[in-house]
């Protein structure tokens, strides 16, 4: 659910450790081949990236909201371990170890000789302090919470220096996976009041933001790891991808993030599967979407092949579920519907004929500039529909009209309507998604039934292969029983990339930017 | 002139505070900005605690009294999005939109007078027709092919400038600038031939020219201070747009003004953010007619004085 | 200079010894149009709008509105594939020449009500509180500037949330944020005008200010009023599109020209068709109306008439004379 102007996400994820040790490789490689000195550019070295946005602040427990978390994450702050993207493993990072002590009880090991940039020492009590302010602070109301933690409050406790035990009310085996997201920052930083600037552990700190125009960050150096590439990183923002493709191509960015297929950037723009998947989800509560043969005749009538082909410009694949292949869960055994406009005439008809009102007007309801495209895919749906015979009318709207339709409390009286939603599940397991959109009671729920809701409370217990079979199966359920969503695409995002970084965008790129992987080029 | 002066600052009051409390109630009806701030599965509970303790959850009347006893204290309040005062934002924003727009309209009248009086010299002549079809093209061309074509062209291809941003000093205000000048020269190269066509035919004009003045003279003494009236009350109506925010060149080049302020703070229901730049872009607007107002004026007793002398 | 200066000033008086003078009173409209053919190919131009507004959704076929996606992305004036696509196709394979057409109507139907309304409405208010001044004229200035100083933005997602959106609403938020435009031109020239003269002579002789605004002042202001409407066609056109984008007025799949640029402007490097088309209606409807709108100016100015009733000759003849001083 990426975007304009506000992104909410969906969860996060740490960036590729793999990725980063690939990185290293390749600059090692750089440095023996060439002289020195040129170790020592590439440490004063800058790396310009151009976002879509400026990010309202860098306060770390918003960073779920993507145009703060892609600065924040990982370079001014870090968590306690992330998960890596690729191989969906967690990884340590300010802890070292970790363990389910009891079964309502994590303990984390911290690691030892980490400096905060205000030069204090990283300890357990500021882990607490972090967890207490992102997960248990109602009053800070950090969007953190929502996203990964549900309502009961975790017990904190810092054992000795570098030992941090967490207690959920129950037994919670994701627990280190929700830890992931909490930032961690020193016990001082106000517990009632949002910062504008953090001080973290990470490789940089903030050094200048003039607002408005540029934000610079520089290297830290006391940070515990190893040194980054370059010693500064100046983020700009500019709304048009056409724009941002434009400074790369005319040299003046070496990132920019957030293009789009058209937007010009050439053999710069790198194309990567962005978590991102986009669907149609269907409001069951009243005529004619209650009726299962029509919610079936909506999803044969959206040509995905089409779609994605002309459409996308390949940027993306046809999508069968709500997460992308990588989430635990993902069942490899659903096939995209096949478009099949033939039939889908006929189960209006039939409908029809059964007494369904199959002319009553339908909303079709978008948020404006969500993803590239997106006015298209909404037109050619339209037009599909009503060659089906039904009567679909198109509302786009902005993010905050849009939200009403897309997160509960829904309002009332509202007709029958679908919403296009743009779904990342950034950490990785499925029960982020159907937590959200598959359960009947999920802040974004709009169908289901009590039998797919035991199935995932029943899941969600599990771990493992049990787990991935499962929510599997919940998938299944969920496309043959319900037919609550029509599925389009497991979307694609454009990175350009200028020629003298070196940089891999990976799944979580569009959430978390890790400087530390980008290298000077030659 | 003082007298003037001090009845059109007190006259503006009234005005300013209704554009406040319009800009007020109107963005409460676009809904609470909740679930634009808080965690998608945010509880009732939590919803309740966002309207509490940002004053939403009070009856409106006493939200405005709040605001106004804030606003006399210069409190502006926070902005929602970022957390900074709304008035250190608006400010902030301010000197980028006004400096442009200020460049733009100088540029604007200038080239308007010279191009507009040329033409109507000898009005449907080859050099009218041709000036006035380029200043009506000029005029309805969309803002934002300018901006991109600019950037296509001038950047890209030529590499003579940046593409955006503020950083290359003067080179970065060259796109921005042309973007915003071309509808507005188009507009008022348009409105001063009409003048001027109508003043070169007034009687004094041809008083003045029976007199044997050059032509210079008439134009710029007798004609040119007759057919002003309409044109400051056009080149004003544009100063007004562009105060309001050149958000097309904001947007694409990354100008951080006002205009965009404003629409991402509509947006994203920041009202305190809101309010303060419609304030702030109110009293500009205000002052401005006040200085158009007093143009007049001038321009009025000096015609006056022409003509019976 | 001094010869035709005192020309111009005796045409103004409509006696003799101009060329085509009288005549000129008498002279059929149509006749004076064609006379200046700028002027009549604008007309021309203005006519097959309106035409193609009212019957232009009955000529085109399904290639506008229905997506074909083995045709997208067509270049223009390519024959392979019928003439509907000769001005080739957008991303969902649809005729941009149909669309066209298919808009013309919607446009129209928009930014007409908009510029009349606004401009009726502006010019009498301002007429009337420049006439009066006083009282009358500060509130009006000041609602003026109140209506200037408020980002229209902000009543249209206002309306957008209290009304269902429809394009009664985009004329009535358009219409709002524009009437200040004419409002403050009438109220300049008026004011101006009421020292005049003729106007005081009316005064004099007990003419009620209504009438006296309907007489004297509004023919004098017209032009100018003209003008600034005529050049606002263009605003009112692509204003429309940014409401478009917030859910009020024009949705898919019903388009206008605004939409079309807006939707194309993405793709203004590669499939430029998509934007510039609509945009070059737009500048051409514009510039037609403008070109009229200087006509009518001329033509109902008896100090300029003689400018459209002289032959061609006759004036490069005077222009050879006043170049010549």
């Amino acid at each position: 659910m990426t975007s304009f102007p506000l992104a909410l996400r969906t969860g996060r994820s740490p960036a590729a450790l793999s990725l980063a040790v690939l990185g290293l490789v390749a600059t090692a490689g750089c440095t023996v081949a060439n002289s020195s000195s040129n170790e020592s550019s590439a440490q004063t070295g800058t790396v310009r990236i151009v976002l879509p946005q400026e990010p309202p602040t860098l306060e770390p427990c918003e960073s779920t909201l993507t145009s703060t978390g892609v600065v924040v994450r990982s370079n001014i702050t870090e968590p306690l371990l992330e998960r890596n993207p690729t191989s969906g493993g967690l990884e340590p990072l300010l802890a070292t170890k970790w363990e389910q002590s009891a079964p309502n009880v994590w303990t984390f090991t911290l690691r030892q000789g980490v400096k905060f940039q205000d030069g204090s020492d990283f300890t357990a009590e500021d882990a607490v302090a972090s967890f207490d302010r992102a997960v248990n602070n109602s009053a800070l109301a950090c969007t953190v919470k929502g996203y990964v933690f549900d309502e009961d409050p975790l017990v904190l406790k810092a054992v000795d220096a570098t030992t941090l035990t967490v207690e959920t009310k129950q037994p919670d085996p994701l627990l280190p996976l929700r830890a992931s997201f909490v930032e961690i920052v020193p016990a001082e930083t106000s517990a009632k009041e949002k910062v504008r600037e953090p001080v973290g552990t990470g490789p940089y700190k903030v050094a200048k933001w003039d607002a408005g125009q540029k934000l610079t960050l520089e290297a830290f150096p006391g940070y515990w790891g190893d040194k980054p590439g370059f010693g500064r990183a100046e983020y700009q923002w500019r709304d048009e991808g056409s724009v941002r493709a434009a400074m790369i191509v005319n040299g003046e960015a070496d990132i920019a993030t957030n293009l789009g297929s058209d937007d010009g950037a050439g053999d710069k723009g790198i194309a990567y599967p962005n978590n991102e998947t986009t669907a149609l989800r269907i409001s069951t509560g009243e005529a004619p979407l209650n009726d299962i043969r029509i919610r079936e005749a909506i999803d044969l009538s959206v040509d995905r092949d089409g779609i994605v082909k002309t459409l996308f410009a390949n940027l993306g694949k046809p999508a069968s579920q709500l997460i992308g292949p990588g989430v635990v869960g993902y069942n490899d055994a659903l096939k995209p519907t096949p478009y099949d406009p033939h039939r889908a005439k006929q189960l209006v008809a039939e409908a029809k004929a059964a007494g369904v009102p199959v002319d009553k007007q339908i909303r079709l309801i978008a948020r404006t500039a969500q993803f590239p495209k997106i006015a298209e895919t909404v037109e050619l749906v339209q037009s599909a529909l009503a060659d089906a015979g039904l009567n679909v009318k198109i509302e786009m709207l902005d993010t905050s009209a849009q939200l009403k339709y897309q997160q509960k409390p829904y309002p009332p009286n509202a007709g029958p309507y679908m919403v296009l939603v743009q779904h990342g599940n950034q950490a990785g397991d499925a029960a982020f998604t159907v937590d959200q959109y598959y359960k009947t009671d999920g802040a974004q729920s709009a169908n289901g039934s009590v039998e797919l809701d035991n199935m995932i409370d029943k899941a969600g217990a599990l771990l493992d292969d049990a787990r991935q079979v499962a929510f599997a199966d919940v998938f299944k359920y969920q496309n043959e029983k319900i037919r609550g969503f029509v599925f389009i695409a497991n979307m694609s995002g454009v990175l350009g990339r200028g020629d003298k970084v070196d940089y891999h965008p990976d799944a979580a790129t569009g959430d978390e930017m890790r400087l530390s992987q980008m290298k000077p080029k030659g | 002139m003082l007298t003037f002066l001090r009845q059109r600052v007190l006259s503006s009051a009234v005005p300013l505070v209704v554009v406040v409390l319009g800009v007020f109630l109107m963005a409460r009806l676009t809904g609470n900005p909740a679930s634009l701030y808080l965690p998608e599965n945010a509880t009732q509970q939590m919803r309740d605690e966002f309207s509490r303790a940002h004053g939403f959850d009070k009856p409106l009347l006493a939200q405005m009294v709040d605001y106004f006893s804030g606003v006399i204290r210069l409190d502006f309040g926070q902005s929602l999005r970022t957390g900074e005062s709304a008035s250190t934002m608006a400010l902030r924003a301010y000197p980028a939109t006004l400096q442009l727009a200020t460049v733009t309209m100088v540029l604007a009248v200038l080239l308007a007078i010279v191009i507009g009086s040329w033409a109507a010299l000898n009005p449907n002549g080859v050099a009218d027709r041709v000036s006035s079809f380029m200043s009506m093209t000029a005029a309805s061309v969309p803002d934002f092919w300018l901006a991109i074509v600019g950037i296509w062209i001038f950047a890209l291809t030529l590499g003579m400038l940046p593409t955006s941003g503020v950083d290359a000093g003067a080179l970065s205000w060259v796109l921005p600038i042309l973007t915003l000048l071309i509808r507005p020269l188009g507009v008022l190269t348009q409105v001063v031939r009409g003048a001027m066509i109508s003043a070169l035919s007034a009687p004094y004009v041809k008083l003045a020219r029976s007199k044997g003045a050059d032509e210079y003279r008439v134009i710029s003494r007798h004609a040119l201070r007759n057919a002003s009236p309409p044109a400051l009350t056009v080149a004003g109506d544009l100063a007004v747009g562009l105060v309001n925010g050149a958000v097309v060149v904001e947007t694409i080049f990354g100008w951080p003004g006002i205009g965009k302020l404003m629409i991402d703070s509509i947006l994203e229901r920041d009202f305190a953010v809101l309010q303060a730049a419609v304030l702030l872009t109110a009293v500009t607007i205000f002052a401005l007619n006040i200085l158009i107002d007093i143009g007049y004026a001038l321009l009025d007793a000096r015609v006056r004085r022409k003509v019976t002398a | 200079m001094t010869q035709d200066s005192s020309v111009a000033t005796l045409s103004a008086d409509a006696t003799a010894d101009v060329p085509t003078p009288v005549k000129a009173r008498s002279e059929r409209w149509s006749n004076m149009l064609l006379r200046d053919p700028m002027a009549a190919i604008a007309a021309a131009i203005l006519l097959v709008v309106a035409l193609v507004a009212v019957f232009g959704p009955l000529l085109i076929g399904e290639s506008a509105t229905r997506g074909n996606l083995a045709l997208t992305r067509l270049a223009p004036f390519g024959t392979a594939h019928g003439w509907e696509y000769f001005l080739g196709s957008d991303l969902l394979g649809r005729s941009v020449l149909g669309r066209l057409i298919l808009a013309t109507r919607t446009t129209m139907s928009v930014a007409v009500p908009v510029v009349l309304l606004s401009l009726a409405i502006g010019s009498i208010v301002g007429m009337w509180a420049g006439y009066h001044r006083g009282w009358r004229e500060t509130s009006a200035m000041r609602l003026a500037d109140v209506i200037l100083s408020f980002p229209s933005l902000l009543l249209a997602v206002v309306v957008l949330y209290i009304y269902s959106p429809n394009v009664a609403n985009i004329v009535l938020i358009l219409t709002i944020a524009r009437i200040p435009i004419y409002l403050r031109t009438a109220r300049a020239e008026s004011a101006e005008l009421r020292s005049r003269l003729f106007v005081d002579a009316a005064r004099t002789f007990g003419a009620s200010s209504g009438a006296i605004i309907r007489r004297h002042i509004f023919p004098v202001v017209l032009p100018t009023l003209l003008t600034v409407a005529a050049l606002d066609f263009c605003y009112v056109m692509l204003a429309e599109s940014s409401l478009s984008f917030l859910g009020i007025g024009v949705q898919p799949p019903d388009v206008s020209w605004g939409l079309m640029v807006a939707q194309g402007k993405s793709y203004l490097r590669t499939e430029w068709w998509l934007s510039i088309f609509p945009g070059l209606a737009i500048v051409i409807t514009t510039v037609s109306a403008n070109i009229l709108a200087a006509w009518v100016r001329i033509a109902t100015d008896p100090g300029q008439r003689w400018r459209l009733t002289t032959s061609r000759k006759r004036r490069s003849l005077r222009r050879t004379v006043m170049e010549a001083q």
